[in-house]
């Protein structure tokens, strides 16, 4: 097993990644077109980790190269990283935060690719790598990724909705309250609504306005309630605004579908994006105007609703709607849960790192091996 | 003199004005790392289109894009620029009152010389019937034997002058100094006249000369396949680097042979 890291921004396609992403029908977050426009747009850029296994793809990782929380900067360009400079990793989908930034084949030794892992990105990185953070994993992926020293702690879970037979059954299970408010938005005349997959005819400058307005406010809200991601007074946020031209590209993807919201005058109100696979569909973004700025209430609602009817009538097995706001998405019928996992990883304790991760593997690592830490760095087999 | 340090400086400005829009800017970043630009490269093999050079109109519809990532207005001032220029636009040194009829611009000129207010008047409010403070500040202004200088359209000022000469009660005013302000696509050959963009604001001034001079200390010009593209090289948000005015409109630069500053010739 190899590991290669590219960097989207300047390195080509790794071959066999598509077919990779298309096997496993990963959502478009993983497609390397996509996952250049995020890198270079973003504060801390992404780089993609390929593993391998006698040359097949059978992995992959989404790695965030971290400088700071608060940089008012663009990641640098590649040229430009300094070996020293410290830098920690997190692996993360920072626009998919409801899922997993690893990505395997079934039957491969998630272990042993994490091993691969750690050593391929402390190599690529330097000497400047403080640690990998592996955000919102799995069970399964977070035991992988677990170990002795390593800092483990369950984060907010993603919402799931597992689709009734029908919309009926569905309805059925909604409060008045709810049914009413999605009713009061389907017949007020104030507000109009379209959809369509792959769309060409949306200005993605205006839908990305406020789609980072709207997270700038949720952000603020979530600040002000003590989010859980607060640690010791700091507010650590890695992520950045989302750009129209990862917009536009999102959206033009046919298995995108995009719903907007906007009055009879055509001033946009809000939309949402549904990532429509069947394994798993998800409500992917939301973004609405404020109230205070002439915003109608509801809409969410209304367009969580449209996206449950839309997954019922595909027959999709599960239909994901993110990490915030569980107690309204229950409402709604994610009643469902999945379990979230956040790893810590210091640079001491990474494999392929310095002593300590040596001596910690030989002390009792449940299923490590000792024999990591004097294996041949980058490209290694094993 | 425009000597070889001066033009140095000039684009070493410019340099630190691209190479800061890129790193913190979203629409110059998604620009130039995504299409490319010109003079200077910042990714290899990425030239764009234009040099890099975004339309006026592009920029106008992505202004929120314009602000640094550290945060920042998004709203342009079209009177940007104005107060700088002035010493070269007119024969007098100083106004009491200097009005900027035009429509794109609402907010007053600042960093006048002291001694001076700025204000802006609508030119539809520069018709005899209208009653409206900023006319009434004019007339009592040209009363009190102060200067006034108007700065606009052609047009606005000829109505404006209108508007002065019916004012009541009737008096003889002296009229106010006049100096027109221009599109790039439609320049003149003076006397006074100001080179004014309603997203970019006062970019240039025709001098003695007979030359349209680049405002060098805060206005940055480059000669792209898309026409001239002018960088606002002091204003931190909305930043505005390579934008080409006018829809583009072709011209070179070069140094006045008088002054030696960048004079721009269309």
């Amino acid at each position: 097993m190899n590991v290669d890291i590219v960097d989207p921004r300047l390195d080509p396609e790794p071959p066999g990644w598509a077919d990779f992403a298309g096997a496993l029908r990963l959502h478009p977050v993983w497609r390397y077109p996509l996952l250049r426009l995020e890198a270079w747009t973003a504060r801390n850029p992404p780089v993609l980790a390929v593993v391998r296994q006698d040359g097949r793809v059978v992995g992959g990782l989404q790695v965030m190269i971290c400088r700071s929380w608060r940089t008012s900067r663009f990641g640098p360009p590649p040229r430009r990283l300094g070996r020293w400079r410290p830098r920690w990793a997190e692996v993360y989908l920072p626009l998919h935060s409801g899922y997993p930034a690893a990505v395997f084949r079934s039957g491969v030794d998630l272990r042993a690719a994490i091993r691969e892992f750690e050593r391929a990105l402390a190599d690529r990185i330097g000497p400047g790598l403080l640690g990998v953070l592996y955000r919102a994993m799995t069970a399964d992926l977070a035991d992988a990724m677990s170990g002795p020293g390593r800092a483990r702690r369950e984060i907010d879970p993603a919402a799931v909705l597992r689709p009734p037979a029908t919309v009926d059954e569905w309805w059925a299970g909604l409060d008045d309250e709810v049914r009413s408010t999605i009713d009061a938005v389907e017949a007020d005349p104030r507000v109009c609504t379209d959809i369509g997959a792959g769309r060409r005819d949306l200005d993605a400058t205006e839908l990305a306005a406020l789609l980072n307005a709207h997270r700038a406010r949720q952000d603020a809200r979530a600040w002000a309630g003590g989010q859980r991601s607060r640690f010791a007074g700091l507010h650590m946020d890695t992520r950045s605004p989302v750009s129209p031209a990862y917009l536009d590209a999102l959206l033009r993807r046919p298995n995108v579908l995009t719903r907007t919201y906007r009055t009879p005058s055509g001033r946009l109100l809000g939309f949402a994006t549904m990532i429509d696979e069947r394994h798993p569909a998800a409500f992917h973004h939301w973004a609405a105007v404020s109230r205070a700025d002439g915003g109608r209430p509801g809409l969410h609602r209304h367009a969580y609703a449209q996206a449950v009817t839309r997954a019922i009538e595909r027959g999709v097995s599960e239909l994901t709607a993110g990490r915030a706001m569980l107690d309204e998405k229950a409402a709604l019928g994610f009643r469902g849960t999945r379990a979230l996992h956040t790893v810590a990883a210091p640079r001491p304790l990474l494999s392929g790192g310095p002593v300590l991760a040596d001596r910690l593997q030989r002390t009792g690592t449940p299923a490590g091996d000792a024999t990591g830490h004097h294996r041949k760095r980058m490209g290694s087999t094993t | 003199m425009w000597n070889s340090l001066a033009s140095r400086l000039w684009r070493a400005a410019y340099l630190r004005a691209v190479s800061s829009a890129f790193a913190t800017v979203p629409l110059y970043r998604e620009t130039w790392a995504l299409h490319g630009r010109t003079d200077p490269v910042l990714v290899p093999d990425r030239t764009g289109s234009n040099g890099g050079a975004l339309a006026a109109d592009t920029v106008q519809r992505r202004l929120v894009d314009t602000a640094p990532l550290a945060g920042g207005s998004t709203e342009p001032d079209p009177a940007r620029g104005l107060a700088g220029l002035l010493t070269h636009a007119t024969q007098r040194r100083s106004h009491r009152l200097v009005v900027v009829v035009d429509a794109a611009v609402t907010r007053p000129p600042t960093g006048l010389p002291s001694g001076s207010r700025g204000c802006v008047l609508h030119p539809d409010a520069a018709t005899p019937l209208d009653d409206g403070p900023v006319l009434r500040e004019i007339v009592d202004t040209l009363r009190r034997g102060e200067r006034v200088l108007a700065v606009g359209e052609d047009k606005n000022l000829d109505a404006l002058s209108a508007a002065l000469r019916s004012a009541e009660p009737p008096t003889e005013l002296p009229p106010p100094d006049r100096v027109p302000h221009h599109r790039i696509d439609s320049l003149t050959g003076g006397p006074f006249g100001l080179l004014h963009d309603p997203l970019l604001g006062y970019l240039g001034v025709l001098r003695d000369c007979g030359r349209w001079h680049v405002d060098c200390r805060h206005v940055y010009v480059r000669e792209t396949t898309g026409g001239l593209a002018f960088t606002v090289l002091d204003r931190t948000s909305p930043r505005l680097v390579d934008v080409l005015v006018g829809g583009g409109v072709p011209g070179e630069v070069q140094a006045c042979p008088r002054h030696g500053s960048p004079v721009i010739e269309t």
